[in-house]
């Protein structure tokens, strides 16, 4: 690295004063701006500073970019809604197939978003959305433009000939798939269908390079981002910080063919035999319930598959598969309703991915008050009586 | 009915050694269980460990052999197209390959069958020439379908357990060897994949940023992931019940059916 020498001479006629009879160098004044800002340790230290602990304690692990001192001349506009981004004349087409089940987005589908969106902002793309129901959350999740499908009920033959039409007859750079049982049984009737190369459960991707594991997870499979490709979950952050216009685009699909399929029937999961780790609903007991026979009582009522603290299976009140937590099973549900529950650390990390947590305790403090959504403070003896009362009341009328 | 169940030669998870891939051996278990006429199919250039097979309720394996190097499809198109098989079963992917699980499908396109994935339980339909397969889904959820025969299925790990091994059963078990010539200019594996050792990757985790606090990853772990949860203090214990309802509801959860 090189930087400019720096010339005493030049320097010190920068601060001559103009006028009078004789040289006058005002050495107090600020040097004319360099160009390099100037750092003030003062201030950095200021911005490190953590708040509201009792001893002076540093954060230099900076998330606070260091602050110039000097005459800060640019101040870049602070952004504070999300941007609008709207891609008129796209390059090309990065298209999706998110599962969208029940119509709206998983976690998974969003990912997807954000691994169009890395493909595409490359080389001023636009990420093109192939859904059953358009809905309004395509936007903010980071489509351009979305494409319905023609399909109706189970039928994966249908909708992997309406993508190949697509695919055939637009531009489509790549066409992203999640690698869950829909998505990546459609991916691979697409493959099969197209003569493609597919690239399956991609574990890390970028515009350059995607990876996968195979043979038994003993390789890493490394190649350009080919045409299809199917992506593993938690691999790729979700789309953040740009609106997308979500704009509806019309395509002549092919008529849809009877396929084998003679009939289809969705079975829904039996709460009580599904394991905990598969569950969509899960209701849990802590210390604070005393009254169980109540408790399996509305678990069954509710229809949600029932859970605990440690507390409850050591002292064997309930099975130790109910356990929820770090050294029991970490949740992948939608809701998770805590009774009478703490919400100790290790009971915390078992519901990280918990979208929406219901929690019913008598101590306003709790750490798990301060994880849910919806927080009462009661007693959960009396709580689960009235839950139940209404159950019955709703049933009946 | 005559069923065909691919086997291919899969690694063991844990050890790495050659042995059979537990997913196929649940397919073989489903299809010995709906009374029919078993046949192993594998292509390859040895049979390996899947002379195990016969000991999990085999009756007859047939070995197509031929160069390891070689695409499996045509092979095995051709030995399942003379063999008029009902059902052809299949794993939802290998083990030990390359594991991508789309075998079944182009063979399925090959052979121009339907194709289904993820079975977990298979009977018998009730119109004749029909079979119900119980589709396994996300989340403990099934789908049962109704399909017509032939037909080409993939079965799904939550299938039931493959059948105990039998010593008599692998010696009782007959090998079919038959040799498949490679034909010259085949499609040699994509040059452009690369391969090396794997390295796990981390997963991402919920909302803490990279490079933040101890403390900031604890607090994005624990707190509200949607922020500003809705805080009830003290109600009537009705209204608190009223209030969880309404709130699992609008969830999507229909509370009580
Ligand atoms: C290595 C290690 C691993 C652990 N792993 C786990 C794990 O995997 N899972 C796990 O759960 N724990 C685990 N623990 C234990 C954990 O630290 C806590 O001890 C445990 O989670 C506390 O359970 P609790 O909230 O039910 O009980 P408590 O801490 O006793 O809390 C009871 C709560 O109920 C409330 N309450 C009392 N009466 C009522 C009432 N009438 N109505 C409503 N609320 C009421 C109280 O205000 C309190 O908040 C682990 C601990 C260690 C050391
Ligand atoms: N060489 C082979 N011979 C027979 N069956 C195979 C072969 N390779 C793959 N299969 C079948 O195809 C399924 C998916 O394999 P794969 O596409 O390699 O993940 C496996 O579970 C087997 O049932």
């Amino acid at each position: 690295m090189s930087r400019p020498r720096k010339d005493p001479r030049a320097a010190r006629a920068a601060h001559l004063v103009a006028g009078g009879a004789r040289p006058r160098f005002d050495l107090a004044a600020l040097p004319a701006a360099t160009g390099r800002p100037r750092r003030d340790p003062r201030a950095e230290e200021r911005l490190a500073l953590v708040p509201g602990t009792l001893r002076r304690r540093l954060d230099r692990a900076q998330r606070l970019a260091t602050v110039p001192a000097a005459a800060p001349t640019l101040a870049a506009p602070v952004e504070a809604a999300p941007r609008h981004v709207v891609i008129t004349e796209p390059a090309f087409l990065v298209a999706l197939v998110p599962d969208a089940p029940g119509g709206r987005l998983s976690a998974h589908d969003r990912q997807l978003f954000g691994a169009a969106r890395l493909l595409a902002d490359e080389g001023g793309g636009a990420v093109l959305a192939f859904v059953e129901q358009p809905g309004e959350e395509l936007g903010p999740a980071g489509a351009d433009r979305v494409l319905a499908l023609p399909v109706s009920g189970y039928d994966p033959e249908t909708k992997a000939l309406a993508l190949n039409a697509a695919l055939a007859a637009l531009d489509l750079r790549h066409v992203l798939f999640p690698e869950s049982a829909e998505g990546g049984d459609l991916a691979r009737r697409l493959a099969a269908l197209s003569g493609e190369p597919f690239f399956a459960g991609a574990e890390s991707l970028s515009p350059k390079a995607v990876t996968r594991a195979a043979r038994g997870r003993r390789v890493e499979q490394r190649r350009a981002p080919p045409r299809l490709l199917s992506l593993a979950p938690d691999a790729v952050a979700p789309h953040a910080g740009s609106l997308h216009e979500a704009l509806p685009v019309e395509f002549a699909f092919p008529q849809p063919a009877g396929g084998a399929i003679l009939s289809a029937q969705f079975i829904p999961a039996d709460p009580a035999k599904v394991s905990l780790a598969e569950a969509d609903f899960v209701v849990s007991a802590g210390n604070g319930v005393s009254d169980l026979e109540a408790f399996r009582a509305l678990v069954t009522a509710l229809g949600a598959t029932p859970g605990a603290s440690r507390m409850l299976c050591d002292a064997g009140l309930m099975p130790r598969s109910a356990q929820v937590g770090a050294s029991g099973t970490v949740l992948d549900a939608r809701v998770y309703v805590a009774l009478g529950i703490a919400g100790a650390p290790q009971h915390l990390q078992g519901v990280t991915k918990c979208e929406q947590v219901i929690a019913v305790n008598t101590d306003l403090h709790a750490a798990m008050i301060e994880r849910a959504g919806l927080a009462i403070v009661a007693d959960a003896q009396k709580v689960m009586p009235a839950l139940l009362a209404l159950l019955q009341q709703e049933r009946a009328s | 009915m005559k069923i065909a169940v691919l086997l291919s030669a899969g690694r063991h998870s844990v050890s790495g050694r050659p042995a059979p891939v537990p997913v196929e051996l649940q397919a073989l278990r489903l299809a010995v269980d709906l009374g029919a006429e078993v046949t192993g199919l594998h292509a390859g250039p040895e049979l390996g460990p899947l002379n195990d097979a016969l000991g999990h309720g085999l009756a007859h394996l047939i070995h197509l052999r031929g160069d390891g190097a070689a695409d499996p499809v045509p092979a095995l198109a051709a030995a399942l197209a003379a063999g008029g098989y009902d059902l052809i079963l299949a794993g939802r992917a290998g083990q030990g390959g390359e594991d991508s699980g789309l075998l079944p499908y182009t063979l399925a396109r090959a052979l121009g069958r339907p194709i289904l994935a993820d079975a977990a339980a298979l009977g018998p339909g009730e119109a004749p020439g029909t079979l119900a397969i119980e589709q396994a889904l996300a989340r403990g959820a099934r789908r049962r379908l109704v399909v017509r025969l032939p037909a080409l299925v993939t079965v799904h790990p939550a299938a039931p357990p493959p059948l105990p091994f039998a010593f008599a059963g692998m010696r009782r078990g007959r090998v079919e060897i038959r040799e498949v010539e490679t034909r010259e200019g085949l499609p040699a594996p994509a040059p452009e994949i690369e391969e090396r050792a794997y390295r796990p990757r981390p997963k991402l985790i919920a909302k803490a940023a990279a490079g933040a606090s101890a403390l900031e990853r604890l607090r994005a772990a624990t707190e509200a992931a949607s922020g500003g949860g809705r805080l009830l203090v003290d109600p009537a214990p009705e209204e608190a019940a009223r209030e969880i309802l309404a709130h699992l509801r609008v969830l999507g959860l229909r509370a009580g059916r």
